[in-house]
């Protein structure tokens, strides 16, 4: 079963199109990357998710966890908003407390209070108001209060984005936690190596349209392996105009070429070793953030 | 009603009586409202009791002696309270000197008196001056005008303190008193007939006779008009009180949630809807908070003043109905006003017109409680704004209303409160998650009727 099905859906804001035609399928149980630029209608997909706005008159369905979206799916979602806040004048256990209840939840309160305070090292500051808490700790407690509920379908809009390493790595263990425990994760992210790491599924959005749906292995076979990535002693600069490359990103001690369809790898080959010593070269396919540029580049 | 608006009607009630704003205001609204009578109750006694010493130049030569003797007997007995030990003066003595009118008659001769005078008013030897002229007496009789009396004598009374008046009161009432017995016993009339004859009449201001259960006619109460206009003007201030400190930071809590982005966690959570109920619901708990203390400590207040009978306890339902639909009602709006703007600067512009409708009450009762069933006082107690203020008002003074107006006019206002609780989730709805640019009035009404 899908967790999440969207099927041709649009939202118009005045003149402007946001998402256009966009339909979506989230396997229960899978962690599903939503990648795509600034602006491009990843927040206004999640707010139609979360019945937050509604679709354009006319565009087609959404269905939440097997249902037809309704307000009641909203209690077995756990949702973390890109722009977030607390109420700063309570403490956070009344905070998350709050937000069990408003979940629906009435008994057993303290348990997963206490629990999931424990499990991202945050125990001691219980009973301490919201403002009392450094940033770091607040992200750490507003991940908390999205799953303070054990929610079915999680959704998460930008959770890593401000966060330090170790906040970074805690909340990546939890949200591979809660997949253990059978819940579906939907995040967007523009961090295309945590995307490629985490994501059993991928979807690029660009300017409101789907450009990729799949795993990030058929993404990658899509484009089949055209990048070559290599180090060459000398100037990197003029590998830009080796034969059969057509574009070429410099990281420094490496650079990845893209090479145009049809182009024999070897001729690349002879054609480096002519201009200096080579120490790397490897045939690759392009990384999920390569693959992000080609489609979101502005275009020469 | 969700489980979820309750969720939110308690958090937002605590969140409310828990702060140190919400205490302070508790306690100063009354203050500052009931603080200039209190002062003015506590300072009653804390006047200046120096001496008043003034000088009175009698022309007539007949006046000076009976002022003189009139002063001394107030200064005796008239200026104190208490008995015994307890007794205290409580106003100035009025310590008079009679002055020798010049000798001659010529204006300029007065003129050179009264500057001499005011200098010694200037050096603070005098606190005031009195010329009585020679014909004071006579000028009724000289008067040609038949039908009509003769217009009053003029008194000159200088000083330099034109906001003090007692002494000039007192001056006016004694003066008036023995030129009349003078111009009395100038024309052979027996004073004390005349005076018996022109004692003043008292009015008593009674309500109604009625018929006891037992079939006994009861006796008609006095009433008081200043009593009865003080609990109605107490119960409008209380309601406006209530609105004011429950209703109005409704518009920053939202603006908060705004600011603060937690709107979004929020509404994701529980529909606009559920969430403005479930704040208007704790808003409305507060102020039953409010009134809860303000009238237990009304109700103690005139209890210990031994004035606990005009304690209005027939219009206490009504009171709190009206109070709870004027917070709902007012709430909504400004809610709708927080959710619309980005910033308090930005939310002045919108309240100040939603702060017109809520004072206008405030303008118009004293002409409401005076005439509560003349044709205005009806119209204006069921525009639904005005409603709950000025039906208490209406009801508050005798005879009161008929029985079905409080309760149309509470049904009118509860339809405005639903409109409004509508329009406002709207508004609440498209505003909460709107950055940049607030919306413009014409905007604002686009989102109350398309959503």
């Amino acid at each position: 079963m899908n967790a999440v099905e969207l099927e041709r859906i649009s939202k118009t804001f005045k003149s402007v199109k946001a998402v256009d035609d966009l339909s979506l399928s989230v396997p229960e149980g899978s962690i599903y990357g939503f990648i795509g630029p600034n602006g491009s209608g990843k927040t206004t997909t999640l707010r139609m998710i979360m019945r937050i706005y509604y679709p354009d008159a006319g565009s087609g369905a959404i269905r939440i966890l097997g249902n037809d979206h309704s307000a009641a799916a909203n209690d077995r979602i756990g949702y973390l908003p890109e722009e977030r806040g607390l109420y700063r004048k309570m403490k956070v256990r009344d905070l998350l407390k709050f937000f069990l209840e408003l979940h629906g939840h009435r008994r057993n309160l303290s348990e997963p209070i206490r629990s999931w305070l424990a499990r991202l090292r945050l125990s001691d500051w219980a009973d301490k108001k919201v403002e009392a808490l450094s940033k770091g700790m607040s992200q750490r407690i507003q991940f908390i209060a999205a799953v303070v509920h054990s929610p079915r379908l999680l959704i998460l809009d930008e959770p890593f984005s401000g966060l330090d390493p170790v906040s970074t790595e805690d909340l990546r263990e939890a949200i591979l936690e809660l997949r253990r425990n059978g819940a579906t994760v939907l995040f967007s992210t523009h961090d295309m190596h945590m995307a490629e790491k985490m994501c059993d599924y991928v979807l690029m959005i660009y300017q409101g349209r789907k450009v990729l749906d799949g795993t990030l292995e058929s993404i990658q076979a899509r484009y089949g392996a055209d990048t070559l990535r290599v180090a060459v002693e000398g100037n990197g600069q003029s590998l830009a105009s080796l034969p059969g490359v057509e574009r070429v990103a410099d990281f420094g001690r490496l650079a990845e070429l893209k090479m145009r369809d049809g182009t024999d790898p070897q001729r690349v080959l002879e054609a480096l070793i002519a201009r200096g010593r080579v120490t790397h070269f490897e045939l690759t396919r392009p990384t999920l953030h390569d693959i992000f540029v080609r489609i979101a580049r502005p275009k020469e | 009603m969700t489980r979820k608006t309750i969720v939110i009607a308690v958090r937002e009630y605590q969140a409310a009586i828990r702060t140190k704003t919400f205490i302070v205001s508790l306690i100063l609204m009354p203050v500052f409202m009931g603080g200039s009578i209190g002062v003015q109750v506590l300072l009653r006694d804390k006047v200046d009791t120096a001496d008043k010493r003034i000088a009175l130049v009698d022309c007539t030569g007949r006046l000076a002696g009976a002022i003189l003797a009139d002063a001394e007997r107030r200064n005796d007995i008239g200026i104190f309270q208490g008995e015994g030990a307890e007794r205290k003066q409580t106003q100035p003595r009025f310590v008079f000197e009679s002055v020798a009118p010049p000798a001659e008659t010529s204006p300029d001769a007065l003129k050179a008196l009264t500057l001499e005078l005011s200098d010694r008013v200037r050096k603070r030897e005098l606190f005031a001056f009195a010329i009585i002229p020679a014909d004071t007496i006579s000028h009724a009789a000289s008067s040609t005008a038949a039908s009509s009396p003769a217009p009053p004598a003029a008194i000159a009374y200088h000083s330099n303190s034109p906001t003090y008046d007692d002494v000039r009161r007192w001056l006016t009432s004694v003066l008036t008193k023995h030129t009349h017995e003078a111009r009395l016993s100038d024309a052979n009339v027996d004073t004390k007939l005349v005076m018996n004859a022109l004692s003043p009449l008292i009015v008593d201001n009674l309500g109604l006779v009625s018929r006891e259960v037992t079939g006994e006619i009861k006796a008609a109460e006095k009433t008081s008009e200043l009593a009865t206009l003080f609990i109605a003007f107490g119960l409008l201030m209380l309601m406006f009180m209530v609105v004011m400190i429950s209703a109005q930071p409704l518009l920053q809590s939202v603006l908060e949630e705004k600011m603060q982005r937690i709107a979004e966690v929020l509404i994701a959570c529980a529909s606009p809807f559920e969430l403005m109920m479930g704040k208007l619901l704790g808003t409305a708990g507060v102020s039953l908070t409010i009134v809860c203390v303000y009238l237990l400590g009304g109700l103690f207040a005139m209890e210990r003043l031994g004035v606990a009978g005009l304690f209005p306890k027939h219009l206490i339902g009504w009171f709190i109905l009206y109070q709870c639909l004027a917070v709902l009602m007012f709430g909504s709006m400004f809610s709708a006003v927080g959710a619309a703007v980005n910033d308090l600067k930005e939310a002045q512009n919108l309240v100040t017109p939603l702060m017109l409708v809520v004072i206008v009450p405030l303008f118009i009762w004293v002409n409401v409680a005076k005439e509560p069933n003349v044709s205005f006082s009806v119209i204006a107690s069921f525009f639904p704004f005005a409603t709950p203020m000025l039906m208490i008002v209406r009801m508050a003074v005798p005879p009161g209303v008929p029985a079905w107006q409080p309760a149309v006019g509470a049904l009118g206002v509860l339809a405005t409160t639903v409109a409004c609780v509508f329009a406002a989730g709207r508004v609440f709805r498209i505003g909460i998650l709107m950055q940049g640019k607030a919306p413009k009035l014409r905007e604002l009404i686009g989102w109350m009727l398309r959503g």
